[in-house]
């Protein structure tokens, strides 16, 4: 299985390479936009097909598919938080397109940073943008190198696999810029969706011995396979005080859903929905790719998988499937290899382009000709490709313990985006508050701050995760609380006018209409009543409703656990919601024509003095400049 | 505008290049079990994945409004009789071959040709339909021949 797998994997990148080239050779020589955000032009089809394999590759499906065979249905269950994760990326994506078209804030760090007129927002955009461009790439790089090195019997050194990778992902990043990136990534997203639906079956149609839910999943004793352990359990949290039955709760599951809602609210995803052509796109990649074709491979197809994989984890599947069907094996291997390639790819190159639009070009290399602004964003994705397969190859345990940051602080850019999206009275104190408190409880809950407190002070009474409610949870908890508070003392201030601007444009060139009360009521009512089911304190009745019916007073010959059941209901039931928002009151849906370009005149703010300074003492006086706008 | 024309062909091409990427991927890994005796089911399972393939190809000119490039139709040309010389010498070849799977191809291919045929007809109409391979007509010098009366499509 090894020659074929490679030559499948080379294959990949040669065809990467081949659009990568077509790419650059069609694009518009000179133009830096071309390069670096694709005109803001991309095809529906690829943002759709993207986007969904962003999200599948994001959510890191191998270390998903360990997860759900370490504990169960219960880990599975954490996909139905993709829905409400799709739900507030449909909420603001729309607004930020807009924004992008009519005050040409062509960026969601320019969009954040300009419209509330803040550098430090803009340092805190690109600081996630970084850590899903470095940690957390490179934490799925590592994974797929070791992958690859044991499924070809170390044939392939982990070392050699991560340097190859990064390699092969560099070259198509390089030389056709975003457009290039994103068309391989859409390729790519729709092989890997065939081949996880074909290799799963085909593992269950080759492999002898029954599946699931016949076979049980291979979880340790003392943890629940088929249950949600209870509502909340008042553990102290991961590497402190082990959780009985296993630690995802129902308070577990939901703040894993805004950890998720951090994932489809990063920077490059953000970017990805600004840089496309208007139309339906917006609207059926949400609705029909993500919440509908994602979620529902992975409710319906992790347990089959995993249970087919029994104890010995993925690589014992690979290879018991290679042993009856050597191209069925090397299928399996490459979904499991390009499921973590794929993320690699886009959080590198839109990080590494992010930064360059956004932090080099109008703060340190402001006076750059179109054509060198081209060479510096391809100097910087060779550095950036260069520090990823570094710090795979010599700290992955770096890499590991900052990964887990970049989740939970990308989730804290909600109610900023929110703001910028519906709510005005949002303000730049409120949001900088809420940011600075909401990182605070994300850093102190997750193993860098909990690594560094304990190291230089003493140890904390809690661990990662404590009352078994993820970081995203407690971060959200504080930061919402923050923004409202502060914003009732501040939502009349000087920056009032500014934010109104655009919310204005919104109003007079895209109202968005979401019905009238009863159905505005009904929207948000049924989405609360949807997520307390679906994920939160009532999820826990998905435990026996389907085996043990409340008012059966006996037990239903169901044949499948009650809460794989309840999970792919509820999934069904997930999709309406998205169509209702993205469809219904038509927050999917953007058209180019008939937007005027409105004037933006941010207010022109001093480059805040560290920065100045810092660039004086390496450029030797040369490098004050000022920003472009919005800072 | 060239540039626009430029982009437009190549984002066509990507998603033609995905469709068929997907969709012969996974005729790969059913026609090969197929082939080694696993049973009809799997090679019809193969040849229902390159139909939706195929189908998809359609569904992308549709959408987009375009057609089968030239280069398309070239690849597919020589692809079809490559398959279908394989088909030929694997039948003369190969031990029982001829027994346990030739009907079994031929009647994918011609399930395929099939598709190809109804695309053809349902497009262009049957009599536009064979003039596309009619290049017998498009040699006839006299201007009468290009009559609308008499057949003539120039």
């Amino acid at each position: 299985m090894t020659a074929l797998l490679l030559t499948l994997l080379v294959f990949l990148a040669s065809l990467g390479v081949y659009i990568a080239s077509l790419v650059a050779r069609t694009g518009k020589a000179g133009d830096p936009r071309g390069f670096l955000d694709a005109g803001a032009r991309l095809p529906g089809w690829a943002a759709i097909f993207a986007g969904g394999g962003v999200l599948l590759s994001g959510i890191d499906l191998p270390g998903h598919l360990a997860l759900v065979g370490r504990y169960g249905l219960q880990a599975g269950h954490l996909a139905l938080g993709l829905v409400p994760a799709v739900l507030a990326l449909v909420l603001v994506q729309k607004r930020l397109w807009l924004a992008a078209r009519i005050a040409g804030l062509s960026s969601p760090v320019e969009a954040l940073a300009g419209y509330y007129e803040s550098v430090t927002l803009r340092l805190f955009v690109l600081t996630v943008a970084v850590l899903f461009a470095l940690p957390l790439a490179a934490g799925m790089l590592a994974g797929a190198a070791g992958l690859l090195s044991v499924l070809t019997d170390g044939v392939v050194p982990r070392g050699a696999a991560i340097w190859g990778f990064a390699f092969a992902l560099f070259l198509p990043a390089v030389m056709g810029g975003w457009r290039a990136a994103v068309l391989v990534l859409a390729i790519e997203a729709l092989l890997l969706a065939t081949l996880l639906v074909a290799t799963a079956g085909l593992a269950e149609l080759l492999l002898p011995g029954p599946g699931f839910p016949q076979a049980a999943l291979p979880v340790p004793e003392g943890t629940l396979a088929d249950a949600i352990p209870g509502v909340a359990q008042y553990s102290a949290g991961i590497g402190k005080e082990t959780a009985q039955g296993g630690i995802f709760t129902t308070l577990a599951i939901l703040s894993d859903a805004l950890a998720l809602m951090g994932l489809t609210l990063s920077p490059g995803m953000l970017l990805l929905g600004m840089t496309t052509h208007g139309g339906r796109s917006l609207a059926f990649g949400s609705v029909w790719v993500m919440a509908g074709l994602v979620t529902g491979l992975l409710l319906a197809l992790a347990p089959l998988i995993v249970a087919r994989a029994g104890g010995g984890g993925l690589p014992v599947l690979v290879v018991a499937l290679a042993g009856e069907d050597p191209l069925a094996g090397a299928a399996l291997a490459l979904v499991l290899l390009i499921a973590g390639l794929m993320a690699t790819s886009f959080f590198v190159t839109s990080g590494t382009l992010l930064v360059v639009r956004d932090l080099v070009m109008p703060f340190i290399l402001p006076n750059l000709s179109p054509r060198d602004v081209r060479l510096s964003a391809r100097i910087a994705l060779a550095l950036a490709f260069l520090m990823l397969a570094m710090l795979a190859t010599f700290s992955p345990l770096a890499a590991a313990v900052f990964r887990s940051l970049a989740l939970p602080l990308s989730a804290q850019l909600f109610p900023a985006l929110l703001g910028l999206a519906f709510l005005r009275w949002i303000s730049r104190s409120a949001v900088l508050t809420g940011l600075v408190l909401g990182s605070l409880a994300v850093f102190m809950t997750e193993p860098p701050g909990l690594i560094l407190f304990e190291g230089l002070f003493l140890d904390l009474p809690w661990g990662r995760w404590p009352l078994t409610i993820h970081s995203a949870g407690w971060g959200l908890a504080l930061n919402l609380g923050a923004v409202l508070l502060v914003s009732i003392f501040t939502r009349k201030g000087d920056e009032r006018l500014h934010r109104d601007r655009l919310h204005d444009a919104f109003a007079t060139q895209a109202r968005v209409n979401l019905g009238g009360s009863a159905a505005r009521g009904a929207k948000w009512s049924l989405t609360l009543i949807w997520t307390f089911l679906a994920l939160g304190p009532g999820a826990i009745l998905g435990n026996s409703f389907f085996s043990q019916p409340i008012f059966a007073g006996g037990e239903a010959a169901l044949g499948l656990p009650s809460l794989w059941v309840w999970q792919l209901f509820f999934w069904l039931l997930g999709i309406p919601l998205v169509w209702w928002l993205a469809y219904g009151a038509g927050l999917g849906l953007t058209a180019e024509a008939g937007l005027r370009r409105e004037r933006w005149d941010v207010r022109a703010a001093p480059v805040p003095g560290w920065i100045a300074a810092a660039l004086a003492r390496v450029t030797g006086g040369c490098g004050r400049t000022s920003p472009k706008s919005g800072s | 505008m060239q540039d626009d024309d430029a982009e437009s062909r190549l984002e066509r091409h990507a998603l033609v290049v995905a469709v068929w990427l997907a969709a012969g991927a996974v005729a790969a890994l059913l026609l090969l079990p197929g082939l080694g005796g696993a049973g009809i089911a799997w090679l019809a399972g193969g040849f229902a994945a390159l139909l939706a393939g195929f189908a998809g190809h359609v569904l992308v000119n549709a959408i987009l409004g375009t057609s089968f490039t030239p280069r398309e139709v070239a690849l597919a040309l020589v692809l079809s009789l490559a398959a279908l010389l394989a088909l030929v010498l694997a039948t003369l070849a190969v031990d029982g071959f001829a027994r346990t799977l030739f009907l079994p191809l031929l009647a994918g291919a011609a399930a395929l040709a099939a598709a190809v045929v109804f695309y053809l007809v349902t497009r262009h109409g049957p009599r536009r339909a064979f003039e596309v391979f009619d290049v017998i007509r498009d040699n006839n010098p006299r201007a009468a021949s290009q009559l609308p009366h008499r057949g003539g499509r120039k």
